[in-house]
């Protein structure tokens, strides 16, 4: 086999295996805020298909499977089918450069790859902003291929939010490139070793514990926008269903719906992953080293790194859910006063700050 | 209120034809020369000795052998001088008009279009004369003229409602409805007019998730700013004052249930209540605590409904559960009391039907302790929420002039801080023999009504906890043989009362010729009963004057100026039902 045969062979299963973790993810997220919405209301949520409902995620999928596709008369077609195609394909492919486990090398043929980041480039953090910024036009293209006002009236609300928004993101990553001084999610992941204290969130320096170069209220900021970028409560105006009945998929219906309701929950699971490995610390646990290594069987310490990698991030998605169970939904001048007056002051205070830490107190 | 009819009659020399005061019912009505109608109107809202500044309800009542055949009669209401009055206007058949009073009262405008679907009478000079309930496209006539067969004309598989695409287009009825108009409810402009149009025109309902039902209302848009608001009523219009007229007083009381069904007994409440003033009967003690009881009850079912949905309206999801989860707990009581959870049958003319149990009133004293921190626990997730707050605060604000112009009664005038509860000014059932306030809002906007309605529903357990301590032993119907049933057990066993029951619910009662007004403070608001009688056991006229409708009339009015976000806050803070708006 060809070094270039290998090298695609092994990409080819990395993505699956990434892929299939991101979609059992997803159809776990189905389940579990229906799950954990049920239990914050006093209620049973999806009871019938299996034991404890579930199964359920999979009879939806069967369900949304062999629905009637409808495409509403008038509508642009191309554009209808593209739109779902677009935000799926990008929410997924986000995934590429997150890093869910350590930075280990494997040997396999004479090649060196990376098992647990699908491609491990310098760019990452900036790769990741740019795929979530073309995630909007499926939204607007949705919106706006249905040929019915209301799918119209969402796909204008969710570009107005998303360009909002994606800036606030930009501005709340900024601080953090500062500490790392990397852009790849990886070295980034990698600074904040050492126990939680050296999480960008505390900010320590590598050589103590006063958390000096804190990124708390970056964290903060990164972690509203990464809500409003990924249209839920209480910023899910695009649709807004007591308003626009669905927003911007109004119109769809079958797979062409699933997709747009699997994208959503990927971006969820994208988001908190990127949350995870910026201020979180990524796969490092909390204590410095790995329990594993500490009892010898260092070969296992990978186990303990992706367990902690996927509590935060599951920490994440549960916020998501219980966000909203407790908050009603913004108003659109509301949404927009809070990203522009309140959000941007407080990314930008941020960055001059740290900027300003940084220099006089230098990291090692 | 003598003084006043002096000074009419002084004011208007020719134009008062008749006075005439029921001291029984303690109503006083006036004849008035139509001609002479909006003088008349105008003397008697800006009089300061009238003051009638409320215009309750606007009804026609048909009279085919009279000369002047239709008679218009208002219900003006003064709330500084609390006193009501009703005046009446005959007019003749040929040609029927008569002066609009929406220039002094806001509020006439959709009771004047009411009328005008219903009656056939034309008001001149209405700033938007067209059908409101019925289609627009109506041509069967006015259905509640004496002449309209009470099972309507022709069935309706004769109606070609649907155009089916493998026909031709069916030709537009002609109507007095101006293509300009209608192009107001058309989805496609029929013309695209020269150059760009900037107004985005948006058809909310009457499929909508939050539109409370059927309600439609026309957006025109800037953006997301309403220019425009044009509610369309009927979708749920089902002809109860006509059905009314083919029924004894007795079966009228199932189709009550229909209107406001989330708290259907508030209606029964209300129309037995009508019926009984009309009959001049009194209800013994105890039925009178047992109704006001139940009729809090039903409040607070309505009011927990109102909070889960306007909730859900502005996205929080959990409040609409916790909600629904005491409101089960007082349906379990409904059931209990008279079987059925949604709607409910329980009051009857001179009384109710069936007495409370102890294990009932047990039941109800365990609610009552848990239900203030029920209702604690709903405030916990709202009341202080900053969005929730940005998002009630000052939105559809209505001051109190214009609530009070537009006749806006109950949660939505007292938001706008008129203290005005009939359960305070005219107290019936045991209303003034406990205590309790009456909440009061400051501002006219979405938190203060919906405070009220928090605020309420703390008041209204206050009266049910008084109410069951003072509870009398008692008969729970009243003793009237002309109009009132023997009770069941004696049916079954004596031949005098089983032929006193057969002859009551065969014949249906009597009630002396009168006609009567009964007011009833509802969930929503003022619900009223205008019933003429004839003397033979079916109401001749019978107008419902519901609050839901009257309040639709300002929607436009609240809903200029604010977005669309705001649109579906305003469905909610009216609480409307449309079984009761559109009747």
């Amino acid at each position: 086999m060809t070094e270039l045969g290998l090298r695609l062979a092994v990409s080819f299963v990395q993505i699956l295996a990434e892929m299939s973790i991101v979609m059992f993810t997803v159809a776990v997220m189905t389940l579990a805020e229906r799950k954990v919405l049920g239990w914050m209301q006093d209620r049973m949520g999806p009871m019938e298909v299996g034991p404890y409902g579930i199964l359920q995620p999979l009879a939806d999928g069967v369900k949304l499977f062999f629905k009637e596709d409808i495409v509403p008369a008038g509508a642009n077609k191309a554009m209808f089918a593209l739109a779902p195609m677009l935000t799926m394909v990008v929410s997924m492919i986000g995934f590429a450069v997150i890093p869910f486990g350590p930075d280990m090398t494997l040997d396999i043929g004479g090649l060196t790859i990376k098992p647990f980041v699908v491609a491990d480039i310098n760019i990452g953090i900036l790769y990741i902003l740019a795929i979530a910024s073309i995630g909007a036009y499926g939204i607007i293209l949705g919106g706006w291929s249905s040929n019915s006002k209301y799918s119209l009236l969402g796909g204008l609300r969710s570009a107005a939010q998303v360009i909002s928004y994606e800036l606030n993101v930009g501005l709340a990553i900024v601080g953090v490139l500062l500490l790392s001084g990397s852009l790849s999610l990886v070295e980034i992941t990698e600074a904040q070793a050492g126990g939680f204290w050296h999480w960008f969130v505390w900010g320590a320096r590598p050589d103590g514990f006063f958390p000096i170069h804190t990124q708390v209220f970056a964290f903060v900021v990164f972690v509203i926008a990464g809500v409003a970028e990924t249209n839920r409560i209480p910023f899910d105006l695009p649709e807004a269903e007591s308003e626009l009945v669905a927003g911007f998929f109004t119109e769809y219906s079958g797979m062409k719906f699933a997709f747009f309701v699997s994208a959503e929950y990927a971006s969820m699971v994208l988001v908190s992953c990127v949350a995870a490995a910026l201020f979180l610390g990524g796969w490092n646990a909390p204590y410095p080293g790995t329990i594993f290594e500490y009892i010898g069987f260092q070969q296992l310490a990978w186990i303990e790194h992706i367990v902690w990698f996927a509590a935060k991030v599951y920490f994440f998605l549960f916020m998501f859910i219980w966000l909203r169970a407790t908050l009603p939904r913004l108003r659109y001048d509301q949404l927009m006063r809070f990203g522009w007056k309140v959000l941007l002051p407080i990314a930008l205070a941020n960055i001059i700050i740290t900027a300003l830490t940084v220099y006089f107190f230098p990291r090692g | 209120m003598k003084a006043l009819l002096d000074n009419l009659k002084a004011q208007f020399p020719d134009a008062i034809l008749a006075t005439r005061v029921d001291a029984a019912r303690a109503e006083t009505s006036v004849s008035v020369a139509a001609a002479r109608l909006l003088d008349i109107a105008r003397y008697l809202h800006d009089a300061p000795e009238a003051a009638f500044d409320h215009l309750t309800d606007i009804c026609s009542v048909d009279y085919p052998e009279d000369q002047m055949r239709f008679e218009v009669v208002y219900h003006l209401h003064s709330l500084p001088l609390q006193q009501r009055l009703r005046l009446k206007a005959r007019i003749a058949e040929e040609d029927p008009a008569i002066a609009s009073v929406t220039g002094i009262w806001k509020g006439a405008n959709f009771l004047e279009r009411e009328v005008y679907d219903m009656m056939g009478i034309r008001f001149s000079g209405h700033p938007d004369l067209r059908r409101i309930l019925l289609p627009e496209d109506y041509a069967e006539g006015y259905p509640l003229r004496k002449d309209f067969p009470a099972e309507g004309r022709g069935w309706r598989s004769q109606f070609d409602f649907i155009p089916r695409f493998d026909e031709a287009p069916m030709d537009v009825v002609e109507s007095e409805i101006s293509e300009e108009t209608k192009d107001t409810f058309r989805t496609e402009p029929g013309t695209p007019g020269p150059g760009r149009k900037e107004e985005l025109l948006l058809n909310m309902g009457p499929q909508h998730p939050s539109t409370h039902g059927v309600l439609r209302v026309v957006l025109m848009l800037d953006g997301e700013r309403v220019v425009k608001a044009t509610p369309d009523l009927g979708y749920l219009h089902r002809g109860v004052e006509k059905l009314a007229e083919g029924l004894t007083y007795m079966q009228m009381i199932p189709h009550t249930d229909r209107l406001d069904y989330v708290c259907a007994m508030s209606n029964n409440y209300a129309y037995v209540r009508a019926v009984e003033k009309l009959l001049e009967i009194t209800v013994p003690i105890r039925a009178e605590y047992v109704r006001t009881i139940v009729a809090e009850m039903q409040r607070i079912i309505g009011h927990l409904f109102w909070l889960g949905t306007q909730a859900l309206d502005i996205g929080a999801m959990t409040v609409f559960f916790w909600t629904f989860r005491e409101r089960e707990v007082l349906l379990d009581m409904f059931e209990k009391l008279c079987g059925a959870r949604l709607t409910l049958n329980y009051y009857r003319i001179g009384g109710v039907d069936s007495d409370f149990t102890p294990e009932l009133v047990q039941r109800m004293r365990a609610f009552l302790d848990i239900f203030p921190e029920k209702v604690k626990e709903y405030d916990s997730l709202i009341a202080s929420n900053r969005i929730w707050l940005g998002r009630t605060k000052n939105v559809a604000l209505l001051s109190a002039e214009d609530a009070i112009n537009f006749g806006c009664t109950g949660p939505v005038l007292r938001g706008s801080g008129v203290a005005y509860d009939i359960r305070k000014a005219e107290p019936y059932g045991v209303y003034d023999k406990v205590e309790w306030e009456v909440p009061v809002g400051k501002n006219g906007d979405t938190y203060d009504r919906y405070w009220i309605r928090m605020e309420e529903m703390r008041q209204s357990a206050r009266i049910i906890a008084q109410c069951l301590d003072q509870l009398p032993e008692g008969p729970i119907m009243a003793e009237a043989p002309q109009y009132i049933p023997p009770p069941k057990e004696l049916v079954m066993r004596d031949m005098e009362s089983l032929i006193h029951h057969f002859i009551i619910y065969t014949q249906g009662i009597k009630p002396p010729k009168a006609e009567t007004y009964c007011s009833t403070e509802a969930p929503k608001g003022e619900l009223g009963f205008f019933i003429v009688s004839d003397g033979s056991p079916r109401p001749y006229r019978l107008k419902i004057r519901s609050p839901s409708f009257v309040h639709m009339g300002a929607f436009d009015h609240m809903a200029r100026g604010y977005l669309i976000s705001d649109v579906i806050t305003i469905f909610g803070t009216y609480d409307v039902v449309m079984g009761e708006c559109d009747r």
